[in-house]
């Protein structure tokens, strides 16, 4: 019985958390930045003040952990047009103008956070795989429009 | 003839590789013995079915495709690269589970009274099969890349699913311990697979 108002009591809460939130953020990619940064980086627990006041701490981090995991499921599982596709939309909606992302990510590689902690080691290599080559793509495809922004303009 | 003789190469490079890995499979175990790797976590975590759905994004040839046309051929010489060495480490991992299931049951039947001979051998005939075609599998992606062996993937897994339902009905106990493992699916091409 305790079991059973336990699972209502996180299905509540992550239905809680795709509707009021997740449904706000447009991407796949950007939701799953946004629930790794839920996370302790120390202690790999989620905590999101507002839901376990609404529901309790326990609650919320299991929904929390859940719709990470569903999230980062649906990226692995796409394929790199998609993967592509996800990233270009997350730098439009979230560094619009800046041209330096790309460079940065490639560097710092600030994407390997947002692996779920139960993940196992090759399903993150894979998913860190397809994020570089992705990143190289879309670097690749803005490198002709910065060298020659004249281009991009309709001809007369 | 000839085909007989194609035949038998083919085996006989099957089971060289097949030695091959659990040589190498077996060194990996002392070292990890030793000082753990991020193999060891693999197998100590709980089994992650996302490993098993790799196989279609591993061994599809869209991706390959996709880079093909929009990358240079040395990002896309990477890319290959690193597919590569992920779909053998896919593979590797497998066949280490499959390896210990068979473990697993050969405990366990060590101490079952009611043990029937000509199902061990049968057992032991379709292991010597999985490694035989994993071993096989395991050279074609090493040489031509997972695209070409999509096709192939599927024989080896179902092999795996077979030891496993094996394993469980000869003696129940001994598949307890690896009940979850081998959840695995055959990979469903999302592009065009090259023959």
């Amino acid at each position: 019985m305790h079991g059973e108002l336990k699972f209502e009591s996180v299905e509540a809460a992550r239905r809680d958390l795709e509707n009021r939130t997740l449904a706000n953020i447009e991407g796949n990619f950007a939701r799953l930045i946004y629930l790794a940064s839920m996370r302790d980086y120390n202690t790999g627990e989620y905590h999101h003040e507002g839901m376990a006041r609404r529901f309790s701490e326990a609650s919320a981090r299991q929904a929390l952990a859940a719709c990470h995991q569903d999230v980062f499921r649906r990226l692995v599982l796409c394929s790199l047009e998609e993967l592509v596709d996800e990233l270009e939309l997350y730098i439009r909606t979230n560094c619009p103008g800046d041209s330096d992302m790309l460079r940065v990510w490639k560097m710092l590689e600030p994407y390997r956070v947002a692996v779920p902690l139960d993940c196992s080691p090759l399903t993150a290599r894979y998913f860190r795989s397809n994020i570089r080559i992705a990143l190289s793509i879309l670097q690749s495809r803005r490198l002709p429009a910065l060298q020659h922004p004249q281009s991009a303009s309709p001809q007369r | 003839m000839s085909v007989l003789l194609f035949l038998m190469m083919l085996t006989g490079a099957g089971l060289l590789v097949s030695v091959f890995l659990i040589r190498r499979v077996v060194r990996q175990d002392f070292d990890e013995a030793t000082y753990g790797t991020e193999e060891e976590e693999a197998l100590a975590s709980p089994w992650d079915p996302l490993v098993s759905e790799l196989s279609a994004g591993l061994f599809n040839s869209k991706d390959s495709e996709f880079v093909r046309l929009h990358c240079s051929p040395k990002l896309a010489r990477r890319f290959r690269t690193e597919r590569t060495a992920l779909a053998l480490d896919w593979l590797v991992q497998i066949r280490r589970q499959v390896n210990l299931l068979t473990r697993e049951h050969v405990r366990a039947a060590r101490s079952d009274s009611d043990l029937k001979p000509a199902d061990e051998l049968r057992l032991g005939f379709e292991f010597l099969l999985f490694q035989v075609s994993s071993g096989v599998l395991y050279l074609i992606i090493w040489m031509f890349g997972p695209p070409r062996a999509s096709r192939l993937v599927g024989y080896p897994i179902d092999l795996a699913q077979r030891l496993r339902k094996m394993t469980d009905d000869l003696v129940p106990g001994g598949a307890q311990v690896a009940a979850e493992l081998l959840d695995i699916e055959p990979p469903v091409n999302r592009g065009t697979s090259a023959p």
